[in-house]
């Protein structure tokens, strides 16, 4: 049979057309991962990133999202605009369905009222700011716990653990809340703040910068209050700057509480482990949480080991991976990645408490805050990070060492 | 009675950090009259030079002085003779230079480091000495000792060597100095040696104080400039007394107004100061425009 040009043409066009069609059945889902790659949160931005791979490769095993494969794009942003860029390339080059991210807030706020100009979700993990649930954007949710969620557990566990080992009524406690001066430290200190003075608990508050080359005088003006517990929410440097000053200038309260940092390498280096031992950390849950607290932190563990060769570098990537996990339920009860649907099925998601392997659950309130997303209390003891509270989250044997403080 | 001692000798202490950071910047700034932005780059680098010491040679930041400062010295000579000697000419482009060299360091250091926060121990990291009610880290005190000598010495080597001459007649007038035969570019090149290698000491002795982020030598350069501003343009007396004003100026308003309002307090009397003496409190008439005087 002899084709002719035009007959070739049809045909190629009608394949191509076929080939088209089946070939977005088969498209993968793709999720846009906006984090700081470069830079110096690049550390960090990575560590996120990772956990949403991890996420990706265990549904992946099980057969994907609506049939879908799901697939991790990156694009860097370091900051605010770099944010806007990225969603910009995510969806105008990359063809992403969905945005995550993030570990910065400033980016996060930036990249997701981006998005939302794209019509696209923005499934927020990491980022802390209360105000960015607060904003009430359509396309938003957050699935990880906020600022306020980290300093209600910090003053739950001041309050139910603390004070119980000290020997103290709440109304006895003389607390210190030293914060950084940016919207991250400020905010969660004022929550901080109000959630002890309704618990009657005396409270004194100190400011400092974070690119402070000396702190000594926030340390002494906390030691003029004679606290029995000094609270802080820093950056790693500052914390490990504030530590210093306490060692050297023999402040000595009966418990030090560390907020968000300080949980990490970093500060072990810098610090030690005898000074460390006892000091209390209010952080994401870790992989050697207890097994009945949540579920499969083991197994997450195992797969970061086998994919990237090294242990977490810090807790951010479980809660990252965990949120994640969220977001395919809610795909898929949504049966599409279009963001009203997914939200409107995130919404009505209802998982208790322990569902998942940072001990979340999921259930969003009217800004799209998961509710049960809840940071735990931590402790240094023999230079590792061992959870403490809820007593249902220590893994079998810890106990609560060095407090108060020898 | 024993508060405000305290709160002094905090002060005192910190004086001595910022006065032996802003030294070799007021060193550079009277002679080559650059405002270097990389300074407290160079800062950082001694820092992260006492590091690496550490990891490879398990040498404490006080022994890796000896590597460090003629390391940073080579750096520094090596800038000067490729970068800021092709714009002679241009001193605004010289000091765009420097900052372009800023971004240049902070970037390679991230690149090496991954972004992770390194910490240097030294056996004198968790010492402090008490004397009565006070009581101060042992670190701070070797960097205030550390720069009341480096001060002297400094100002006894412009007074006394050849050399601390032929950089005092280039500071005072190139052109004469060209003249009676002094080779006006080595100098220079010898000077912003010299100030990179006091920046590479400062943050060796000052490695066991902080956990370092290639970002943190900008936070050192801010004060540095309110130290050489404040204590006179150009004079190495008045970086040494500079640092100590600003050092007991943080510490008193940190501690008796509000921590997050000492860097306004600091800054509104540098304001004043650039008002009312220009040159400095110790700087001579005139020195901000035309560098370096004779030394007092």
């Amino acid at each position: 049979m002899k084709l002719t040009r035009r007959q070739f043409g049809a045909a190629t066009l009608a394949a191509l057309v076929v080939g088209a069609g089946r070939a977005s059945a088969a498209d993968p889902i793709k999720i846009g991962a906006v984090n700081p790659y470069t830079g110096p949160m690049a550390l960090y931005g990575d560590e996120v990133t990772r956990g949403f791979e991890l996420a990706a490769d265990w549904v992946n095993a099980q057969g994907g999202v609506l049939g879908r494969q799901i697939q991790i794009v990156r694009a860097s942003a370091a900051s605010a605009q770099e944010g806007i860029a990225a969603v910009e390339q995510l969806v105008g080059r990359d063809k992403v369905d969905i945005l995550t991210g993030t570990y910065v807030t400033a980016i996060s706020n930036a990249a997701s009222e981006s998005a939302m100009n794209y019509g696209k979700l923005y499934w927020e993990t990491n980022a802390l700011a209360r105000d960015l649930t607060d904003r009430g954007l359509p396309n938003f949710a957050r699935s990880g716990p906020s600022g306020r969620e980290f300093a209600q557990r910090s003053v739950e566990g001041v309050l139910k653990l603390v004070a119980s080992r000290l020997g103290k009524d709440p109304k006895d406690l003389q607390v210190w809340l030293e914060h950084e001066d940016s919207a991250y430290g400020t905010s969660i200190a004022r929550e901080q703040e109000s959630l002890f003075k309704a618990a009657g608990v005396k409270v004194g508050v100190g400011v400092h910068s974070a690119k402070s080359i000396d702190v000594t005088d926030s340390i002494l003006r906390a030691k003029a209050t004679a606290p029995d517990v000094w609270m802080s929410t820093a950056y790693v440097v500052d914390t490990n700057l504030l530590l210093r000053a306490m060692r050297d200038q023999g402040f000595k309260p009966q418990a030090i509480v560390l907020l968000g940092v300080g949980d990490t390498r970093e500060t072990l280096e810098a610090l030690g482990a005898e000074f460390l031992e006892g000091v209390v950390l209010v952080s994401y849950a870790r992989p050697d949480i207890n097994p009945a607290y949540g579920p499969g932190a083991a197994a997450y563990l195992k797969a970061y080991q086998a994919k990237y060769n090294r242990d977490p570098i810090a807790p951010q990537s479980m809660n990252a991976y965990v949120g994640l996990k969220i977001l395919f339920e809610a795909i898929a009860a949504a049966g599409s990645v279009d963001y009203e649907k997914v939200i409107a099925a995130a919404a009505a998601l209802d998982r208790p408490l322990g569902t998942y392997e940072c001990g979340y659950g999921a259930k969003f309130d009217d800004k799209m805050q998961n509710t049960r997303a809840l940071p735990v209390v931590a402790q240094w003891q023999g230079g590792t990070v061992k959870a403490v509270y809820p007593a249902n989250a220590a893994a079998e044997g810890v106990k609560v060492v060095n407090l108060p403080r020898a | 009675m024993s508060e405000i001692l305290n709160i002094i000798a905090v002060g005192l202490l910190l004086g001595g950090v910022y006065s032996l950071v802003s030294v070799g910047l007021n060193l550079i700034f009277g002679v080559i009259r650059i405002v270097n932005f990389a300074q407290g780059e160079f800062v950082m680098l001694g820092m992260y030079g006492a590091f690496a010491a550490q990891v490879a040679l398990h040498m404490d930041p006080y022994v890796a002085v000896v590597l460090v400062t003629p390391a940073l010295f080579l750096l520094g000579a090596v800038v000067y003779a490729v970068i800021l000697r092709p714009l002679g000419g241009e001193p605004m482009m010289q000091i765009f230079a420097t900052f372009g060299l800023l971004m240049v360091l902070q970037n390679v250091i991230l690149a090496v480091s991954g972004g992770a926060a390194y910490s240097v121990d030294s056996v004198l990291s968790s010492r402090s000495v008490s004397i009565g009610p006070l009581q101060f880290g042992l670190v701070r005190v070797v960097a205030l000792t550390a720069s009341s000598v480096v001060a002297a010495g400094l100002g006894l080597y412009l007074k006394l060597s050849l050399q601390g001459k032929a950089i005092r007649a280039v500071a005072q007038d190139r052109k004469a100095a060209q003249l009676m035969g002094i080779d006006v570019e080595r100098v220079y090149t010898i000077t912003f040696g010299v100030g990179a290698a006091l920046a590479g000491l400062a943050g060796c002795l000052l490695s066991p104080l902080y956990t370092m982020s290639p970002q943190i030598g900008t936070n050192f350069i801010l004060p540095a400039f309110a130290v050489v501003v404040l204590g006179g343009l150009g004079s190495v007396l008045g970086a040494y007394v500079g640092g100590f004003i600003v050092g007991l100026t943080e510490a008193l308003a940190g501690y008796y107004i509000d921590p997050s309002l000492k860097d306004a307090v600091l800054f509104l009397m540098f304001i004043i100061v650039l008002i009312v003496r220009p040159s400095g409190l110790f700087g001579h008439a005139g020195a901000e425009e035309v560098g370096l005087r004779e030394q007092s």
